[in-house]
């Protein structure tokens, strides 16, 4: 608001208010309200005051008249200055409706007019264009133009969607608002460096992989939820590394390379690392239910059923680890699939399905991709491969369209394989862990029958145009899994008693091999070593706990066990053990966790009061090459050697540890019994006389008691032949 | 009328006590099976016992319908006490009930155990608490002593067992388990005790009821370590109790079994490495 207009106003004012000139007898005033809307509008009412005037004279009668005249001159002109002030130009004024495009073409006069055209198909979409400038200099168009739009709004509205526009291949409009310009140039010169923050050492965050015996840590929540645990796993017993009560509210997640433990609190997660389990970072997010890290432990993100506004969205917030700053948050109407977003393997983007979309974002920038998302109609589930920033989904059959797999390459977006599927019920896409393989479980109505088949399409991701190959299955299938860093998968498949455990292999000649069936296992889950070769075969829960140990080199069971009730299997980063629990969360009894060797040989059952979850720590990726690996390969001999050396010092030490203990409390237990024996002794006295003189100290003390028996045996018959007498 | 919770005998074997949930608690001749004494009670009679000399009974009644908890004991050699149902000493038990309790070594005093775990020594003379031991957390479902009565052992409801001195109260031994242990016994010749339990009757379903899963567990009582367990049961086992000669044990079971085992050979030779 221009404040000498309105000091221009009060001038006025004042000159209108002061007491009107008497006339004659009476008196004149009049004074002028003005009310200023906050829109500059302003209205002006005018009252007039008379007093009575005296009608005495007639004289007078062409006197008011001109008076009055006068007055309504003034009043006109006063209206009309109002009005023309109000029109003055301001700076203010419509500068916030005037955007400025760059990067339009340069052209002559004669391709103005298609020029001005183009522009305004593009630009009318945000609003009503009232004023467009198109600067030149020799004939040709600047490069840039201005726009004026009907309201600032719609000026915004441009600069949102219209920036990063590409018009072709040379030209990319960049959008701004004008005042930007201003706002932009008007920063001061001078410049506060900002204050330095303290540095936070939180010590050696990987200190727990430098363990000289090589223990990997684990996680235990115990006592309903009450204490939660670190352990270093030992095979002899496991040592306890840091213990806490109440360090969660729910359970606890590790992050994908084992820096962080993440725990869950009412009013948001915490971040814990470093030799002693110092808080790294906090992130305040009410409420929060469920999360998930990207694989680079660049960033978490938070979900909470809570708070959520059209406004601000809360419901996902993705936090910068490091910094702990609140990155980008979304709406999420249902977590019944988490993660709802999915990272890319190396973090560089993330994305998730809604209705018909799926929305690619990348970081650090947390902006869609290209700026839209992609519209695919009735894309039913997405994956991104393990090893490249590859997606695949899938779309059901849309009338005559068959359904189809889709594997898009990022971010351009290329698409590198399709391949069409026909009679689909649904898609399962299972992806090897080093993206080397995608499988695709196609559950099928073929025409004519009722029944669902399935198949396997496997897709062969490192052989140029992806070759699929399609293997058969005649049950129904209960599990799938593929060898971690290997080409073979597992199969468990048909109907309960009769369920067969299958081993396939993706050979390079094109075949996929069955290697071998087992039929009539008790088992209704898959569990690879993270290595790969050996796997283990668990019936859980409803199954009891079934345990089958094997190595898939051969395909031989190396042994078959059992842990009762069995909720939960897990593998140590490391592939060398493994442990089988029931979790008080699904069963009340017998909370506990086993340990046992990746061949299935139990070495530790640990009962823990209310057992509720164990969770390995993972590890980061090895820093040693390929080459490294080989040699250490070769000489595994020596190493071995070492170790077992190692092991056996260890194991006779643990064992004379034992031996000592059970001494001590031997003779601690002798020296009671020996007192105690004393003291009995010298109640004996006591004792007679309580029992009339009966000593009952020993079983046959009582001589009473005793009877005589005589008992003849049979010991020998000899025949002595009489016959000589 | 109803069930019999507990049943004792003197040391000659001449008289049997009982008490039962029919708010009574009986004296028999074991010989003829005659009922001598009848004794009438507010509550359910929980435990009962003949002391060292067979003179003097204790029974403990149950908290029920707005009776407290009483400990009385009746001197066998005062006929009138018997008529008159009068006990020469009744103990007020204010809070946790008793739930199992033992005489000790010479008649003195009584180790009673409560359902909130603790275990109190009362005087049988004047009925005062001479010791106290609060070792376990839970229930305590059983007492038993050893044959030389110098030392008990207490089954608890929070899966352990512990070994105690009679006269001193003095914790001695504890015996882990992850399952409630409803009964203990202490072998009469050897470093040994037994423990039968189980998980609680109402946690039993029939997924989880499988043949044999309820075992007796036998642990070393100077090591506190199991070494042996005996299956066979399929119901958890309520009462574990070695022979006076310590060659057999016997057990009995929800599933309505008493069983009877006979060690074999290698039992008495076994010994752990120290």
């Amino acid at each position: 608001f221009n404040p000498n207009w309105s000091r221009q106003m009060t001038i006025l004012q004042e000159s209108r208010s002061a007491p009107g000139f008497c006339l004659l007898k009476g008196s004149f005033s009049f004074h002028c309200h003005q009310v200023f809307a906050p829109g500059g509008f302003c209205y002006v009412s005018v009252n007039w005051s008379k007093s009575l005037v005296s009608t005495n004279s007639i004289l007078m009668l062409p006197l008011y008249f001109l008076v009055c005249l006068f007055f309504v001159c003034v009043f006109v002109f006063a209206e009309l200055l109002l009005d023309i002030l109000r029109e003055k130009p301001q700076e203010a004024d419509g500068i916030d409706s005037v955007v400025v495009v760059d990067n339009v073409p340069q052209v002559g006069p004669e391709r103005l007019e298609k020029l001005k055209n183009v522009i305004h198909k593009i630009f009318s979409k945000f609003g009503k264009i009232t004023t467009e400038f198109y600067p030149e200099a020799d004939g040709m168009t600047k490069g840039y133009i201005f726009l004026e739009y009907a309201a600032p709004t719609q000026a915004l509205e441009a600069v949102k969607n219209a920036d990063g526009y590409k018009l072709d291949k040379q030209h990319t409009f960049r959008v701004n608002l004008f005042t930007d310009f201003d706002k932009y140039m008007t920063i001061s010169d001078e410049w506060e460096t900002p204050e330095k923050q303290p540095f936070k050492d939180f010590g050696n965050m990987r200190h727990w992989i430098e363990d000289p015996d090589c223990r990997d840590q684990y996680s235990v929540i115990y006592e309903a939820g009450e204490r939660t645990a670190i352990f270093s796993n030992d095979a002899k017993e496991p040592i306890t590394a840091e213990e806490r009560a109440r360090w969660t509210e729910t359970y606890v997640r590790w992050s994908p390379k084992g820096t962080y433990l993440a725990t869950f609190h009412q009013r948001g997660i915490a971040l814990w690392g470093g030799e002693k389990f110092k808080q790294i970072q906090r992130f305040s997010h009410q409420g929060v239910s469920l999360i998930d890290f990207s694989p680079c432990e660049r960033y978490v993100v938070t979900f909470s059923p809570l708070m959520d506004t059209k406004e601000d969205p809360q419901a996902i917030i993705i936090w910068d680890i490091l910094t702990g700053q609140k990155k980008r948050g979304f709406h999420c109407e249902s977590s019944a699939h988490w993660p709802i977003f999915k990272w890319s393997h190396d973090g560089k983007f993330f994305a998730r399905m809604t209705q018909d979309t799926l929305s690619i974002y990348e970081t650090p920038s947390m902006g869609l991709l290209d700026k839209k998302s992609l519209k695919i109609s009735g894309i039913k589930d997405f994956s991104w491969s393990p090893g490249d920033n590859i997606i695949a989904f899938w779309v059901p059959e849309d009338k005559d369209i068959p359904a189809r797999v889709t594997l898009m390459q990022l971010p351009s977006r290329q698409e590198i394989r399709v391949r069409n599927l026909f009679n689909v019920v649904d898609c399962k896409l299972h992806w090897q862990r080093n993206g080397d393989y995608l499988c695709v479980k196609v559950d099928r109505t073929p025409k004519g029958t009722q029944g669902v088949v399935t198949n396997f399409e496997i897709f062969r991701m490192r052989e140029k145009q992806v070759p699929v190959d399609v293997v058969e299955m005649k049950d129904s299938i209960i599990a799938f899994a593929w060898e971690p860093n290997g080409s073979k998968f597992a199969v468990l498949h048909g109907e309960s008693p009769r369920i067969n455990a299958s081993f396939y292999h993706v050979k390079n000649n094109g075949k996929i091999e069955l290697i071998k069936m087992f039929d009539k296992q008790q088992a209704n889950s898959i569990f690879w070593s993270p290595q790969g070769q050996f796997m283990v075969l668990a019936g859980l829960r409803s199954m009891n706990g079934a345990l089958a140990f094997v190595d898939t080199s051969d395909c031989t069971m190396m042994n078959i066990a059992e842990h009762y009730m069995a909720s939960d299997v897990e593998w140590d980063p490391t592939g060398r053990y493994v442990v089988t629990s029931v979790s008080w969360w699904s069963h009340k009894v017998d909370n506990a966790y086993w340990l046992w060797t990746f061949q299935g040989r139990l070495l530790q059952k640990n009962n823990k009061d209310r057992f509720c979850q164990l969770l390995w720590r993972p590890r980061p990726p090895t820093l040693l090459s390929t080459d490294q690996i080989k040699m250490i390969k070769k000489d595994l001999k020596k190493y071995s050697k070492i170790f077992e050396q190692k092991d056996r010092l260890s194991q006779s030490k643990a064992s004379k540890e034992l031996v000592d203990k059970r001494r001590a409390m031997m003779e601690e237990y002798r020296r009671y019994r020996e007192t105690a024996q004393q003291i009995y002794q010298e109640q004996k006295s006591i004792r007679l006389e309580l029992r009339g003189g009966v000593d009952t100290d020993e079983l046959d003390s009582n001589v009473d008691d005793w009877e005589e028996e005589t008992i003849e045996f049979f010991i020998n018959e000899e025949i002595i032949p009489l016959g000589d007498l | 009328m109803r069930a019999v919770w507990c049943v004792d005998c003197d040391w000659d074997t001449k008289n049997v006590l009982t008490g039962s949930a029919d708010n009574s608690c009986r004296l028999w001749d074991c010989e003829t099976g005659k009922q001598l004494a009848l004794l009438n009670t507010n509550s359910a009679v929980r435990t009962c016992g003949f002391d060292f000399s067979g003179n003097i009974i204790m029974f403990s009644t149950d908290k029920q319908m707005g009776y407290q908890c009483y400990l009385n004991f009746f001197d066998l050699r005062d006929p009138q006490q018997i008529e008159d149902n009068q006990p020469y000493l009744s103990i007020p038990c204010n809070d946790a009930k008793i739930t199992s309790a033992v005489w000790g070594p010479l008649g003195e005093f009584v180790n009673a155990g409560h359902e909130n775990g603790e275990i109190n020594q009362f005087s049988a003379k004047s009925g005062e608490i001479l010791k106290k031991a609060k070792e376990h957390s839970r229930q305590i479902n059983d007492i038993q002593t050893s044959v030389d009565l110098t030392m008990f052992i207490s089954a608890s409801k929070d899966n352990t067992a512990k070994l105690f001195d009679s006269t001193s109260l003095e914790h001695i031994k504890t015996f882990k388990t992850e399952r409630p242990v409803n009964s203990a016994a202490i072998s009469p010749i050897m470093d040994h005790v037994v423990m039968g339990g189980g998980q609680e009757a109402m946690e039993v379903t029939t997924t989880s009821t499988r043949i044999g899963k309820f075992e007796a567990r036998f642990f070393h009582a100077a090591y506190e370590e199991e070494f042996g367990r005996v299956k066979g049961h399929f119901g958890p086992i309520n009462c574990v109790a070695f022979h006076p000669d310590g060659k057999s044990y016997s057990s009995g079971g929800e599933d309505g079994y008493v069983r009877i085992h006979y060690f074999d050979p290698q039992y008495f030779d076994f010994e752990l490495e120290a």
